[in-house]
């Protein structure tokens, strides 16, 4: 892990800033979400996903690009959480004021 | 996003990686090592040399940060049953061939054996594999100390013999060589030690026109040394002696006899060359006249001590023209002035080392075949006058006896023997004593 962190980080923080973007836009979106069934699977196959790279079992490139998709999935999370909650705020500290 | 990272980092990726590992196996012992790194999972094929070293590499690749998974390929190298190792010397090369147990023990084969041999060409042939006797590496670096000491020949280690063969570079060199391999580490036996030595050479060239004989090659020492030097300046009685001999061990047993008798018969050649190697003495050249030449061809056999094996090539000189008596008189007083008749102390037997001047003398009878000639003894003046009379009586008689022996008319020589009556120097000195002690050759 430290060494796909330290020999993609370039990468990493790009993944880190779209999160941060698209946490920043959903906390303002109106369009409908994803049903909570769908968020279910999403979850489950996510979870299948990060099992299946802890057990080794996809070979070779596969299992190299799934690793490095986790961790950029797991950094463009950290930037949504990140987005969502400071662009909250900052909706928070203006509506009293509107 | 995700699809643009694999697609621009899987190479370097790989690379790096690979890198990595190798980097992290420069300290294990394998041989034929293969990486091949596929994502972030190590394929490692290698030869190991012991179960214990196969461990540690797929450990040392393991631990590698960013290695997700290690394919072990690695397997233990081939056994050598029995464990051969050679060493191989010709002309131009030295050439290491069979088994080493360790690269870098091969390494280290090689490298003793450059610095063995100095500019000769070293090829490394050597594989690899388990299986090498215990104390292997010194009973090899022992035997590559030998290969310097061969001129061509082959060493072979399997499993604990020795085998050598081939030809010592110098004489004495197959004794340093056995002396060396007492040596051996403990369990390693010698099979088969088939090392030649080198032909121990004498040589000796008769030159009538420079007036030299020219002595090359080996004696075993300084005291063969000077005795074969002191031989031959008696019996070559007006050539010079040119002496490039060398001392060295390794000469066959009578040896000294051998050489001394051979010399003898050479000096009765007018030119001539003479080879001995080992126990075989071949002797080439002209001799002054048909009788000497039977004579040299039959005769010299006898001398020689058993087991020596003699090969005479001998031609005839082609006569030279007859002369008249003065010319035959003077020819006698140079040959006579150059070297002397010698004989036993006190007695009248000639002695083997004037068989050169004699044959000289009887070439010079020869061209004069209408003259008679008186032989004139001589003696010094030690001793009893009626002794040293027929002393010198005998003498001349002797000298005829021989010059008859070889085919001349007896009738054409009288002895006559002046005991100490007319001597050309002093009797006070040894010298003096010495040139008064003669034979002379008168033409009448």
């Amino acid at each position: 892990m430290p060494y796909l962190v330290s020999f993609h980080m370039g990468w990493l923080i790009g993944s880190v800033l779209l999160g941060f973007c698209m946490g920043w836009i959903s906390v303002v979106q109106r369009g409908s979400g994803t049903s909570k069934v769908t968020a279910r699977w999403l979850a489950v196959l996510v979870a299948g996903l990060v099992a299946a790279s802890f057990a080794h079992v996809v070979p070779g490139r596969f299992g190299y690009w799934l690793d490095l998709g986790l961790v950029m999935f797991a950094c463009y999370l950290v930037g949504c959480t990140i987005g969502a909650w400071l662009r909250d705020r900052v909706v928070a500290r203006s509506q009293p004021a509107a | 996003m995700w699809g643009f990272a694999a697609w621009n980092n899987t190479l370097p990726v790989e690379a790096d990686l690979s890198a990595r590992s190798t980097a992290a196996l420069k300290d294990t012992v394998l041989d034929n090592t293969q990486i091949a790194v596929d994502g972030r999972d190590v394929s490692l094929a290698a030869d190991a040399f012991s179960e214990e070293g196969r461990r540690d590499a797929v450990m040392a690749v393991e631990i590698v940060p960013g290695v997700r998974l290690v394919d072990d390929q690695t397997r233990l190298a081939a056994e050598a049953k029995p464990f051969v190792w050679n060493a191989e010397r010709d002309v131009v090369r030295v050439t290491l061939s069979g088994s080493a147990p360790l690269p870098s023990m091969k390494a280290r084969l090689t490298e003793a054996a450059r610095k063995e041999v100095g500019g000769v060409e070293v090829a490394d042939q050597m594989g690899l594999a388990r299986g090498a006797p215990p104390r292997f590496e010194a009973a090899a670096m022992l035997l590559l100390d030998q290969i310097g000491k061969l001129k061509d020949g082959k060493i072979t280690i399997s499993d604990t013999q020795v085998n050598l063969s081939g030809m010592a570079r110098d004489l004495g060199g197959r004794e340093a060589i056995a002396a060396a391999l007492r040596n051996l580490p403990e369990g390693f036996t010698i099979a088969a030690n088939d090392v030649k030595a080198p032909p121990y050479i004498f040589q000796a060239y008769k030159d009538p026109v420079a007036a030299t004989v020219t002595l090359t090659g080996y004696v075993p020492d300084n005291t063969v040394h000077a005795a074969i030097a002191t031989s031959a300046s008696r019996k070559f009685f007006s050539e010079k002696i040119v002496d490039n001999l060398k001392a060295s061990v390794g000469a066959p047993a009578s040896f000294n006899t051998a050489v001394v008798a051979a010399l003898g018969a050479l000096s009765r050649l007018s030119t001539g060359t003479l080879v001995v190697s080992d126990r075989e003495v071949k002797l080439s050249g002209d001799a002054l006249y048909e009788g000497a030449a039977n004579d040299i061809r039959a005769g010299l056999g006898k001398d020689f001590p058993k087991n020596w094996q003699y090969k005479p090539e001998i031609t005839v000189k082609p006569a030279a023209g007859p002369v008249d008596g003065t010319v035959c008189q003077q020819l006698f007083s140079e040959l006579l002035n150059k070297g002397k008749i010698r004989f036993a102390t006190k007695r009248a037997d000639i002695d083997p080392d004037s068989a050169g001047i004699l044959d000289h003398l009887i070439e010079t009878a020869l061209r004069c075949p209408t003259t008679n000639i008186e032989v004139a003894g001589h003696t010094d003046a030690d001793g009893e006058d009626s002794f040293n009379q027929a002393l010198s009586e005998k003498r001349a008689q002797a000298v005829i006896d021989h010059l008859v022996k070889a085919g001349l008319p007896a009738d054409r020589f009288s002895a006559v023997g002046y005991g100490a009556t007319q001597p050309v120097a002093g009797n006070d000195t040894d010298d003096g004593k010495a040139q008064n002690r003669r034979i002379e050759f008168l033409v009448r």
